[in-house]
């Protein structure tokens, strides 16, 4: 017997979660909101934080390329505790492991914790609804649980420092076999650095899947009325594209996690090649792992995961350049092409970091060539965003200066990989400071910049206040001054053959200097002594951050207030809400009748013509977006 | 403000946002399994070892398949029934649904425990012989008791060691169960017992803890053996040491104090204080001498690198009276326990280790946490004592063919072949049956180059399987369907004619269950197969709580419910589909 079949009632649909709705006790709205909004800004301020460790990190290890026989300043070791010191320097100086250790973390903490959360989730959770005038993300309470999974992963990675083993310390990459046999003398393999760092890595590849399932089902199912694909603001796109590069990049690293951690705890031999011998003599595994295995699901992930640090930073550029240049943004359609494109083919150019690792040179001629082809789209946006400034009257806001530079900033980023692309080249610039050069000029100068504008530029939403003027220029100047003294000097030390794991700065090298000259003479000595001018301009830049470090806290409750909700007199849907957002977003329900970037119409008297205005009388009635930007291109 | 589209589809994109959300999912998750799938498929490619093919036993993975096909069917029914509002027959389907996910699962289980109580040796030569190893109980008179099959005493399991008598009174290693009362009867342990581990026995004099390094659970284990021995453990000297320069050098522990987990604790603590109390004196005498350095030089060289000054660093001497020292690490003796107030005399304890956490050495052992044994290793009894279920040359032949040696030659020089008469007889008899198919097999014809084009595989040819070895000689059994359902058979009628193998432990390179340990082919059918077992528990947990947690939402909103039941129905479809590629590949190739 079947119950009576009820019908189908919307307005009582939702009784398991509307609740928590309007009343949210001091928990549920700070701490376990599923708001997009609140989720953003704690995306933002544990990556911030994590951005702030990492940096730490470098700092310790920059000191000790710089001055290797030098023990490590006071002001850089108040934050370690004797015992730790105890264990991890010798009398007062780096050690080769401890390096390793930071080397490793750094990577980790940067890339996985900091840069991503902060690029993605912080903006795309916090900009995405907005943008596309939705009142939440489409499952706000799996975006809780993806934030509180990062959160739990970042904690694992941090408290694996205070092990006995201490971190992980195979590099970021955590090559096999070397992870797989690191720390295997600790007793308890379940509490060593290296299986932690796999651990949370579990964690943070379920954040990042649940969060993308859910920008994307959000893009795809949640758009105001109006807003066709061609009118979606090229953060939303970049964003699209973003979500599926995690969605379908990170599982393979997840496989390949499973199985170094079965490496590691059930001695399994996925990555242990036969008859691997170690300090300790042959190992006792059964062998005919592979290695290269290992690298290529590594790969898989690493090199979109380049695109997924890239493409948020690129995405806020481009919705501020088009704001304070008073012009459309130029070339719209190819540039979503573009990130289409270029989405597509970073799954396919990932055997370019393994160059070294005797795959065979047709292997190798096929990634140089995809490699090559990928700088295609990522060079028609970059010309995009230089083309948009062309002949407009810039407002060089904080913002707009953080984005002019990232211009600059990621093309000597670009530009210095096309040489890596080609695997002669990198025959001999690989493992050196060239790519170390290469990759930084990318993400830190490049992606980091992009994201400072985006956090410029959104403040005053967030907060309804602006951040202050002289604290930006002070936080913008030094940074772009020490960032470059910073990272030039490595591409040149890089060519002259300087590596990039040497943890004393090349001093071991010089020992041997007899042995070190090439036919060139001893091309690393001449350069060695840049090692100082890059680690203090390096500690020169973590004082430039101290003035971001103060704004964003001071201007939180005394900065200027904003004279109405869209105070850049954007276009976009976000400056349509009020100032903070409240729950829902929108007193109004958006309607999109237009393009996102429809600055300086000859047919409007205001030099922006927002998405969600009414079309006047003037306008003629909403035509097919697409004949639309075309005309403003024109 | 509700999320629109949780109920009804978009109608642009005609879906709702669960669906839309389960197929994002979806594809994360086929990027998952195509990783596993694409690591399958190299590690096979590259092995270099006879890859096991048919190695599975087939019937309850082909079971598996039908109950999860079957299962798939009826959530699509669960589905339908919500449709068409029939809770009671949602309701229905949906137990046959979990029913099956349980079933699944204890098959799965049942492979599983079969593996995980099965063993194999890889010899140096690379021979491997697969079964179960012996586990000796000693009881209290000192009598070294072994399984064997046969559960008579004195012939077969008990030709290689005999009882000894040297006044070892041991329990069995981890100090389970099994090797309690009734188990060192004459009659061997019952078929039951998990009979399958060896083990190291070391014969200790004394015992030096590593204090940085040692872990709990170790240094426990080495107590309570001892202890069960009546033997102490006992501080050879006296112990003196200080933290920090401000006190005086003080008895941390005495000669004669017995080994705890305390005592180590407090060593431990004095010994870190003082390395770090060093540790911030040379510190800072390296601060001041470098600041000193640099203070001395040129302004012009003010900056230069600390590899061309370092020459002329001085070092403070000063900072030296500073330095404390504590002790590192500790030796203690093994004595006999003896009556209070009389002196305790040197002897020496036998501790049962576990191969994988001791590197063994003819005079001195190190345990996983540093921890040294020093004295005596007991090769006889750490040799390894199997039934062995199959002896597989495949490795050996493969090896041989590589290095252009004749595969029969290789495995006549074999150390099992030369030392173990019984093999040797087994071998030439397997061999005259196989070169006998081999013949048989001639009548099918020859190819242009004279090579029979049919002929045993490498398999036939040079791996003795139980079912083989049960066949051989002279009686013969019978073996239904379901003898072999999850592995090699160990019941008394069978196991009579698995051989009694003892393999010296230095003649091994490998020992193991059949876990991701023994090869890469376990490895990677635990790891695909487990993760989805964990999926298929995930997705019942769902289901269940469809229906167990449902109605109130059927009787709101039965659409919404509807569309969740669908939901999860695509993803047991998809747990499914996992299997349908599992099972061939994993089970048939």
């Amino acid at each position: 017997m079947s119950a009576a079949a009820p019908t189908a009632d919307h307005d009582h649909g939702h009784d398991d979660h509307h609740h928590d709705d309007h009343h949210p006790n001091f928990l549920q709205k700070y701490f376990f909101s599923t708001d997009h909004k609140t989720i953003g800004i704690q995306y933002g301020l544990v990556s911030l934080i994590f951005l702030l460790i990492g940096f730490c990190l470098m700092m310790v290890m920059r000191w000790s390329i710089a001055y290797p026989h030098e023990p490590l300043p006071e002001w850089m070791s108040f934050f370690f505790s004797e015992d730790w010191k105890a264990r991890w320097l010798q009398d007062g100086m780096v050690k080769g492991e401890t390096y390793n250790m930071f080397g490793a973390m750094h990577g980790t903490i940067m890339v996985f914790l900091g840069v991503v959360p902060l690029g993605f989730a912080a903006f795309g959770n916090y900009v995405t609804p907005l943008q596309i005038g939705a009142i939440d993300m489409a499952f706000p309470k799996l975006n809780m649980m993806s934030f509180w999974l990062y959160f739990v992963g970042g904690l694992l990675m941090l408290a694996s420092f205070f092990l006995n083993t201490g971190a992980a310390q195979s590099g970021w990459t955590n090559y096999s076999p070397l992870a797989g046999i690191q720390q295997s003398g600790a007793p308890n393999q379940w509490m060593t650095g290296q299986t932690w760092w796999l651990l949370a890595m579990v964690f943070l590849i379920s954040s990042s899947l649940l969060g993308s399932v859910n920008f994307i089902t959000t893009i795809i199912n949640l758009r105001a009325k109006g807003l066709t694909w061609m009118r979606l603001p090229f953060f939303v796109w970049a964003m699209l594209v973003t979500g599926f590069l995690l969605l379908l990049a990170f599982p393979p690293l997840e496989a390949a996690a499973l199985m170094q951690l079965s490496d590691r705890v059930f001695g399994s031999s996925f990555f242990m090649p036969s008859g691997l011998v170690t300090g300790n003599g042959a190992l006792e595994v059964a062998g005919s792992g592979s290695p290269l295995l290992y690298q290529h699901l590594f790969w898989f992930l690493g090199h979109p995961e380049v695109y997924v640090l890239l493409l948020p930073a690129i995405a806020c550029v481009a919705e501020i350049i088009p704001c304070n240049t008073r012009k459309p943004l130029w070339g719209y359609r190819p540039m979503v092409w573009s990130v289409l494109i270029l989405g597509f083919l970073s799954f396919i150019v990932w055997a370019h970091h393994m160059y070294l690792t005797g795959m065979g040179p047709v292997i190798s001629t096929f990634f140089q060539t995809t490699t090559v082809l990928i700088s295609i789209p990522s060079v028609i946006l970059l010309t995009s965003l230089i083309i948009s400034m062309w002949g407009g009257s810039i407002r060089f806001t904080v913002p707009m200066l953080w984005a002019t530079a990232f211009i600059p900033m990621f093309g000597i980023g670009g530009l210095t990989g096309l040489p890596l692309a080609f695997n002669l080249v990198g025959l001999h610039l690989h493992d050196t400071y060239y790519v170390i050069g290469h990759f930084h000029y990318v993400v830190a100068p490049g992606i980091l910049f992009g994201l400072f504008a985006g956090v410029y530029h959104w403040y005053p939403k967030v907060t309804g206040r602006y951040m202050n003027n002289l604290l930006g220029h002070l936080h913008f100047w030094p940074s772009l001054i020490f960032i470059n003294l910073l990272f030039f000097p490595m591409l040149i030390q890089g060519m002259a053959g300087f590596h990039r794991r040497w943890y004393n700065g090349g001093d071991a090298y010089l020992a041997q200097a007899s042995e070190s000259a090439n036919v060139f003479g001893n091309t690393v000595e001449q350069y060695l002594p840049l090692n100082i001018l890059m680690s203090n301009a390096a500690f020169w830049l973590a004082l430039a951050q101290l003035p971001f470090i103060i704004n964003v806290f001071f201007a939180w409750r005394r900065g200027k207030k904003v004279e109405n909700d869209n105070p850049w007199n954007a276009t976009t849907l976000e400056w349509a809400t009020p100032t903070p957002p409240g729950h829902g977003n929108f007193t109004f329900e958006p309607s999109v009748y237009r393009g996102p970037y429809e600055y300086s119409r000859p047919d409007s008297e205001e030099d922006y013509m927002p998405q969600w205005h009414e079309p006047s009388q003037s306008e003629p009635s909403p035509a097919p977006v697409e004949k639309e930007s075309d005309a403003t291109v024109a | 403000m509700d999320i629109p589209y949780t109920v009804t589809a978009r109608k642009d994109t005609g879906l709702y946002n669960a669906k839309v959300g389960i197929w994002l999912f979806l594809a994360s998750e086929v990027m998952l399994f195509g990783g596993l799938f694409s690591g399958y498929v190299f590690l096979r490619v590259y092995a270099d070892f006879p890859w096991p093919e048919r190695a599975l036993p087939v019937v309850p993975g082909l079971i598996n398949t039908f109950i999860l096909i079957g299962s798939s069917v009826t959530i699509v029914f669960a589905w339908a029934a919500l449709k068409m509002r029939k809770w009671r027959q949602f309701q229905v389907f949906m137990i046959i649904t979990l029913l099956c996910a349980g079933l699944f699962m204890v098959l799965k289980g049942i492979e599983y425990k079969a593996k995980w109580s099965h063993q194999a040796v890889r010899m140096k030569d690379f021979v491997v012989i697969e079964g179960h190893t012996h586990k000796a109980t000693i009881d209290n008179t000192g009598h070294i008791h072994h399984y064997h099959p046969e559960g008579e005493h004195g012939e077969k399991g008990h030709a290689a060691i005999g009882d000894e008598a040297n006044g070892m009174i041991l329990v069995a290693a981890e100090g389970d169960s099994h090797g309690e009362e009734g188990h060192h009867s004459d009659e061997g342990l019952t078929q039951s017992e998990p009979f399958e581990f060896n083990r190291v026995v070391f014969k200790a004099d004394s015992v030096t803890v590593d204090l940085e390094k040692f872990y709990d659970p170790v240094i426990r284990d080495l107590m309570k053996q001892a202890q069960d021995q009546g033997k102490s453990i006992v501080l050879t000297g006296d112990l003196y040491g200080r933290s920090t320069h401000e006190v005086d050098e003080k008895l941390l522990a005495s000669k004669g104090d017995l080994l705890s987990l305390g005592m180590l604790k407090k060593l431990r603590a004095v010994h870190l204080d003082a390395k770090a109390h060093n540790a911030a004196i040379k510190t800072k005498q390296n601060r001041k001498a470098w600041a000193q350095l640099r203070g001395s030089l040129p302004k012009d060289q003010k900056g230069a690198p600390s590899y061309k000054i370092k020459g002329d660093l001085v070092l403070d001497e000063e900072f030296n009276k500073f330095l404390v020292s504590a002790p590192s690490s500790v030796r203690f003796e093994i004595m006999d326990a003896a009556e209070e107030g009389t002196e305790k005399t040197a002897a020496s304890a036998t501790f049962v280790l576990k191969p994988r956490e001791v590197r063994e050495g003819a005079e001195s052992s190190s345990l996983r946490d540093g921890t040294l044994l020093e004295g005596e290793l007991d090769a006889k009894h750490s040799q390894i004592e199997m039934a062995a279920d199959a002896i597989d040359f495949r490795f050996v032949a493969q090896r041989a063919v590589e290095k252009g040696i004749d595969p029969e030659v290789a495995i006549q020089n074999t150390w099992l072949i030369k030392n173990n008469p019984e093999v040797k007889e087994l071998w030439a008899e397997h061999k005259s049956h196989i070169d006998k198919l081999a013949k048989e097999l001639e009548k099918h014809g020859f190819d242009k180059n004279g090579k029979p084009k049919q002929f045993p595989t490498d398999t036939e040819r040079y791996r003795m399987g139980w079912q083989e070895l049960v066949n051989m000689g002279e009686g013969k059994e019978v073996m239904g369907v379901f003898s072999g359902f999850a592995g090699p058979n160990h019941k008394k009628d069978y196991a009579k004619h698995f051989p009694e193998i003892v393999v010296p432990r230095e003649e091994t390179n490998l020992e193991s269950k059949f876990t991701p340990r023994w090869n890469n082919y376990y490895a990677i059918y635990f790891l695909i197969t487990g993760l989805h077992g964990l999926h298929v528990i995930g997705g019942a947990l769902v289901l269940g709580h469809f229906l167990f947690c449902g109605k109130k939402m059927y009787l709101n909103n039965p659409e919404r419910l509807a569309n969740r039941v669908e939901v999860g129905g695509l993803f047991w479809h998809f747990v499914d589909l996992v299997w349908i590629f599992l099972f061939p590949i994993l089970y048939l190739m």
